[in-house]
């Protein structure tokens, strides 16, 4: 395979690259210059559509077929570029905006023209201290460049752009909590429909796009279509940013075409380059905690947004790897997992909330060695009653909680059962006796029976 | 209207409500705690979810829908199909009402919400007995939030109701909630209590035990207590409300919904400003004076007393000297019957209606959002002006105003008035009573004692409305009914029974009887204003 050009990093560690002058000397706004100029919003929208072009936020939605669900007639459009990157094990959004922040304000002006943007936000986790002040360096500059504001490029567009902080919650990277919190609301994921293309921020026609999904613009413009399209696989096109941590030799961010094995990512000499201190592989949560885990023998699996369905994962996420090493305690790594989704839940829907928090104090038990079998089954019961794809919730939060968390009781199970088994049993009892005299040991009765649901009577 | 079907059988239904609405309406009790119809959707306690028949993305037939949905967030749509009777609609149902239960203290037995208690409730009809819970629970603290209520944060189901009412209903959004996930807790701003004036409300739409009435607390279980359905006698408004009582105790009063007039709503001074029904002072048996002599007849002598007292003025000072003042807190019947039996003895006599309390202006409510109104207290304090005005105008004859009244009494133009107080509280201004001292006889129905009835030669005692029967007419004409809720209290008699007694007519009083005779002469009276009563969890 010939050596991969990078194209979202290109600028990694040239010398000033945050600067205006040295990302317009190696050829940056051309590519914005040119879409103002020469092209209209939709035949912007058909080349991003043609690209393949998929968000990097998680989902993977085509970005071009987001853009084309805005209504026609509008007066505002608002943009919200979604830097809150709070997924655990997840950075690329965070170098791209380090080392190249104008790169991501030229997709930014591809984007608004495409969608007739009129105020763009760019909204970021309150945690970026120094990438906020990086990126407000670059706005500035490219407002006095003439490059947001008013007559960009010379042309009758206008858009204005903003950095907005966040508060530092999870739930706000959702896009509608992302769109509640930029109200200056809290952070809780709004109901479906309206989506945010038809009412979103202050009520007016929104989109949310991904960092990295808005610095694969310039590229496709610059290079072309077809050139995006012969990178990666056929429903995965154009390069990502992998990043990858945990003990491997070289935990860092890199960039690849999509479509790279698990494999690769940990033990290529381009990527992660093997394991620390001759540890072995447990497993790979490989693409930002909530798509789920795969094992060792799962390694093979291709990073792009269809291969790892077929491994029983959420998706493709955020291709932000972390490696297990064998030398973890199974039983530490779901109660660290399971604490943080109990504490971002927002709290809104029954099931989130009280699922979340449910399972983590079941998993801190059986990490303090006081588990029983039957917890296991209880986790991946809850795990199986939240979420959204089931329809039992607002937002994807428990979708996410509940891949990682399934995926690791299930693929672990015997790992985690010898645990359990090696307890003492009766540390165990006196442990649950203390948590709950009452319940603990009484026999579960039956259900009710039908005649008491909710018909008329 | 729009046809839909529900678990196989079809209703029907407004167009546009949510799927869950018109469920409740047509009798289905499907469980849920973050839908009021009186405030936004947020489909966040996803207990009502349910399954929708839709076409199959790929094959195109109609198939159930792969994902549950809210049915408090759907609309109606003529020719929809949905059920909430499948495994999965109750699989999430008694896994919710399990998640409920985690971390809740399990006080029923404390709670004053115990027996009204949605939580109760759905968890009997659609949870489980047991808990697979063995961990220790979260706990969560009590607050003090409010001047009048009281929250238990560890029986909250975060249904958001109440944060809702503050925002949307009151506008003034003193409630919040603060934390995230399972720390979630509703709180209020430090130093700025929840201190609007339809508090009271939040209680009221807090499906559990969470937010508490520091009026109402640990003084009934709710299932001793019986429900009359009445009217707030506080303003012109005319809120329709439930008086809860026991014994012929007054616990509490609680909004009953009525579209247009208070939706489900009341505010925190009518629903608190019933203490007066049970004050030590109210006046109770019947006096009678002559000169320095005092009697206490029994009720049965009220007929003929009045009746030979005002037979003799009429004679010896002529019919124009008898006056009798209405009360804007009579029920119409009463004060037909009064004006019928004045009239009577005296058809000359002048009739007046009682001073109509205000105070400051009408408070409209959401707070500083100019006339999109959703609830206005009204600053004319009585129920029933309009009610009066319309018997006076019927009667014809001689009519004067308060003042006028009050005035001519002055320069002694009358010499016999029946005056009808019945307000809460002090009501005889220095003026009105010096100018009554020249009215050589005054009989005073009134609950308290006042110069009023110092002065008045046979004193009967009034009842609250709680004790009475009869209907108001709102600030808007709404003719609206009320039930008696309590027996008078001792001494007493209902005020319509010895005015329908007074009056000619034999038996017992009965508004509606009282009203039908009205009808006949004022049509008005035959078409009242009762709102609609709903099923069980239906708001
Ligand atoms: C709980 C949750 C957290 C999320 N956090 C982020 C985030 O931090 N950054 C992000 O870009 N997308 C995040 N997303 C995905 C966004 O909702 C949304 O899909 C994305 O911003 C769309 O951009 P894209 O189409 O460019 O991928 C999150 C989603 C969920 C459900
Ligand atoms: S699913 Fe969880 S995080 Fe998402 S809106 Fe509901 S409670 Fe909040
Ligand atoms: S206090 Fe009551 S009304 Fe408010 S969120 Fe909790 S349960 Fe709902
Ligand atoms: S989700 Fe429908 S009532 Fe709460």
């Amino acid at each position: 395979m010939a050596k991969f050009e990078p194209v979202l990093l290109k600028n990694l560690g040239v010398e000033g690259s945050r600067t205006l002058k040295v990302y317009r000397s190696r050829g940056g706004y051309a590519a914005a210059e040119k879409v103002i100029k020469e092209m209209t919003p939709d035949t912007v929208i058909e080349s991003v559509k043609a690209s393949g072009l998929r968000g990097r936020g998680g989902a993977g939605f085509p970005a071009g077929m987001k853009w084309s669900f805005l209504p026609p007639e509008r007066k505002v459009t608002y943009f919200c570029i979604n830097a809150d990157e709070s997924e655990p094990g997840t950075y690329c959004n965070r170098v791209l905006m380090e080392n190249d922040p104008h790169q991501l304000l030229e997709g930014i002006l591809i984007a608004g023209f495409a969608t007739k943007t009129t105020v763009a936000y760019i909204y970021m986790r309150v945690e970026f201290h120094e990438q906020f002040h990086i990126m407000q360096t670059a706005l500035d500059e490219a407002y006095k460049a003439g490059l947001f504001g008013k007559k960009i490029f010379g042309t009758d567009l206008s858009m204005e752009c903003y950095i907005h902080r966040g508060a530092g919650a999870y739930v706000c990277g959702e896009e509608t909590g992302l769109i509640e919190s930029l109200e200056g609301k809290r952070g809780w994921p709004r109901i479906k429909p309206p989506f945010p293309a038809i009412e979103g921020v202050f009520q007016k026609p929104t989109v949310v796009n991904n960092v990295e999904t808005l610095c694969c613009l310039p590229h496709i413009f610059e290079r072309g279509v077809d050139w995006f399209k012969s990178i990666g696989t056929e429903n995965s096109t154009g390069p990502k940013l992998y990043t990858i941590s945990g003990p491997v030799k070289r935990p860092s961010c890199f960039e690849a075409p999509l479509g790279i094995t698990c494999r690769d990512l940990i033990f290529g000499d381009d990527f992660g380059q093997g394991m620390l201190d001759g540890r072995k592989v447990k497993g790979c949560i490989p693409g930002g905690l909530s798509v789920g885990v795969l094992t060792e023998a799962e390694l093979d699996c291709k990073l792009d947004f269809d291969d790892v369905r077929n491994y029983g994962l959420l998706g493709l996420g955020t291709a932000g790897a972390i490696v297990i090493p064998d030398d973890a305690d199974i039983r530490q790594v779901l109660a660290n997992i399971a604490r943080f989704y109990s504490s971002e839940s927002c709290g809104q829907c029954t099931q989130c909330r009280e699922g979340t928090n449910w399972m983590y104090k079941i998993a801190l038990r059986i990490a303090l060695g006081a588990g029983r079998i039957s917890d296991l089954d209880l986790i991946e019961n809850i795990t199986n009653n939240m979420g959204m794809m089931p329809g039992l919730s607002i937002c994807g939060l428990p979708d996410g909680a509940a891949f990682p968390i399934r995926t690791i009781v299930q693929k672990f199970r015997g790992e985690f059962e010898d645990h359990i088994r090696r307890q003492d049993p009766g540390y165990t009892k006196t442990v649950l006796k203390r948590l709950n005299p009452a319940v603990y040991e009484l026999p579960v009765l039956g259900r009710r029976p039908e005649s008491l649901v909710g018909q008329p009577e | 209207m729009a046809k839909i079907i529900v678990d196989g059988r079809e209703i029907e239904c407004r167009e546009r409500i949510p799927v869950l609405y018109a469920a409740l309406e047509a009798g289905w009790d499907i469980p849920h705690y973050c839908y009021h119809p009186g405030l936004d959707v947020v489909a966040s306690c996803r207990l009502c979810l349910m399954e929708m028949k839709m076409p199959h993305p790929k094959t195109k037939e109609m198939d159930w829908s792969p994902k549950l949905l809210p049915s408090c967030q759907t609309p109606v749509k003529d020719g929809m199909e949905v059920r909430f009777n499948s495994d999965r609609v109750r699989d999430n149902r008694r896994d919710c009402m399990e998640y409920y239960l985690l971390n809740h203290p399990l006080d029923c037995p404390v709670c004053d919400q115990a027996g009204e208690c949605w939580l109760q409730d759905y968890s009997r009809k659609f949870g489980e007995a047991t808990s697979q819970m063995v961990e220790a629970k979260n706990v969560n603290p009590k607050k003090d939030v409010g001047s009048k209520t009281l929250l238990y944060q560890d029986r909250c189901v975060m249904c958001s109701r109440c944060v809702r009412f503050c925002d949307e209903i009151a506008g003034t959004g003193e409630l919040g909630i603060v934390n995230r996930g399972s720390k979630s807790e509703i709180d209020v701003f430090p130093g700025v209590p929840l201190e609007n004036e339809l508090q009271g409300n939040v209680v009221d739409i807090c499906p559990v035990g969470a937010l508490l009435d520091k009026d109402f607390l640990m003084d009934q279980r709710v299932w001793f207590l019986k429900s009359s359905d009445s009217v707030c006698p506080g303003c012109s408004t005319g809120c329709a409300i439930h008086v809860d009582h026991n014994r012929d105790q007054v616990w509490r009063l609680k909004p009953r919904f009525n579209p247009g007039v208070n939706d489900w709503w009341m505010c925190d001074e009518g629903r608190f400003g019933w203490k007066y029904i049970h004050d030590e002072r109210r006046l109770d048996r019947l006096v009678v004076r002559r000169g320095a002599e005092i009697e206490y007849p029994d009720w049965s002598a009220l007929d003929e007393i009045a009746r030979i007292r005002f037979g003799t003025v009429v004679k010896d000072d002529g019919e124009e000297k008898v006056a009798g003042v209405l009360s804007p807190f009579m029920a119409c019947e009463e004060a037909w019957l009064l004006a019928r039996f004045i009239r009577e003895i005296a058809p000359k006599a002048t009739l007046v209606m009682g001073p109509v309390p205000t105070e400051g202006e009408d408070k409209l409510f959401p707070q500083n959002n100019g006339d999109s109104a959703k609830f206005t207290i009204r600053s004319e304090k009585c129920p029933n002006r309009r009610g009066i005005e319309m018997i006076l105008k019927n009667a014809g004859g001689p009519s004067v105003s308060f003042e006028d009244f009050v005035k001519k009494a002055g320069q002694s133009e009358f010499a016999a008035a029946w005056v009808v107080g019945g307000y809460p509280g002090e009501w005889v201004t220095k003026e009105f009573a010096s100018s009554l001292a020249k009215v050589k006889m005054v009989f005073a129905q009134d609950l308290f004692s006042s110069p009023l009835t110092e002065a008045a030669e046979v004193v009967i005692p009034s009842c609250s409305w709680a004790e009475r029967s009869g209907c108001f007419v709102n600030h808007e004409g709404k003719i609206q009914p009320f039930e008696a809720a309590i027996a008078p209290l001792e001494g007493c008699q209902r005020d319509g029974n010895y005015l329908f007694a007074l009056s000619g007519e034999s038996g017992l009083y009965n508004a509606s009887r009282v009203r039908a005779m009205m009808a006949e002469v004022m049509p008005e009276f035959g078409k009242l204003h009762v709102p609609p009563s709903l099923p069980k969890h239906a708001h």
